[in-house]
């Protein structure tokens, strides 16, 4: 192929190729448009019904649990120092340990009180967004 | 149990049609998609078996092409705009394929399939071609099937393969030499 020049080559290779498309339309056998277009749509509309029907996973539910736990334990941090405006956390936090005491725990402080209600409320709130979540579905 | 009147019959089967047929988000509605299809369908087969080297892999994602296309989000320009799309997804597709064996590339040609005036060298050499085009990198093979067996031209191909419209003179001079020094060598 070296004697030949680029103009040579191409026209080779141009004729060579064209003969091949010719060849590969004349055995073509493409399914009709209409199935096609049938099975295209039959595709998409379980792929959106799949999409639709999707449960919301434990992880989801464990997130909106974990972000809702970490939001009261926040607004429980700073409400103990706020007395008598967030009344319903101390009223918990003192409920909580005398439940406690009958354990024999040395868990009854301050602070693990005010974090173990609010994981307790969190449970709580959790399991009623769960149950909203699931109700929907 | 309750009586149950031939109109109620009806109208819960219409209900159950409109249901069926209730139209999916698709890039086309079903006239223009059928139009294009019947335009282009037979070319991109071409494009998919000789750059793919199976007829059976053709088969599969000929389908899976025009649903990709149908699922795009694409604001299409034009005709040719849409043609490049598929068939750049069309290269995509090939490109992901799981290497296998390529059995079009190691066939023959059947003289007794080819119409009157081709003869058994015409045969011969287009199992050459074939044979060469297989022996080719699946860029070089897109490519001189675009440029040659399409006819698109050379921004058309940078749009279809993802390379710069001025690379392409380069790589078609390329991959002419390499495909024509493998038919001399046969």
């Amino acid at each position: 192929m070296n004697d030949f020049t680029d103009a040579e080559i191409e026209t080779i290779v141009a004729e060579s190729l064209a003969a091949e498309a010719a060849m590969a339309s004349a055995e073509a056998q493409p399914p009709s448009s209409a199935i096609v277009w049938w099975r295209a749509q039959m595709r998409a509309r379980q792929e959106s019904a799949q999409l639709a029907e999707k449960p919301i996973t434990i992880v989801h539910a464990l997130s909106i649990a974990a972000g809702i736990g970490l939001m009261l334990s926040v607004i429980g941090y700073a409400a103990a120092g706020v007395k008598g405006s967030v009344a319903w956390v101390t009223n918990i936090a003192e409920a909580v340990p005398a439940a406690l005491a009958a354990l024999p725990l040395d868990l009854v402080n301050r602070w693990t009180s005010l974090a173990l209600s609010a994981a307790l409320v969190s449970v709580v709130i959790a399991s009623i967004a769960a149950y909203f979540i699931f109700v929907d579905e | 149990m309750a009586d149950v009147s031939y109109l109620d019959v009806r109208r819960l089967h219409a209900d159950v049609l409109d249901t069926d047929t209730a139209d999916v988000a698709l890039a086309m509605d079903e006239d223009a998609f059928r139009a294009f299809y019947d335009r282009t369908s037979r070319a991109l087969w071409g494009y998919l078996s000789r750059t793919s080297g199976d007829r059976q892999v053709a088969d599969d994602l000929l389908q899976e092409c025009y649903y990709r296309l149908l699922k795009s989000r694409v604001a299409f320009e034009s005709e040719a705009h849409r043609r490049n799309y598929l068939y750049r997804i069309a290269t995509n597709l090939v490109r992901d394929t799981r290497r296998g064996t390529r059995p079009l590339f190691a066939e023959g040609l059947d003289v007794s399939d080819l119409e009157a005036p081709q003869g058994p060298a015409d045969a011969e050499q287009r199992a050459d071609v074939r044979r060469a085009m297989g022996r080719l990198k699946p860029r070089e093979r897109a490519l001189l099937w675009l440029a040659y067996a399409q006819g698109s031209s050379h921004s058309e191909i940078a749009g279809v393969l993802g390379v710069k419209t001025a690379s392409i003179k380069l790589l078609l001079f390329r991959a002419r030499r390499k495909l024509a020094a493998m038919l001399e060598a046969k």
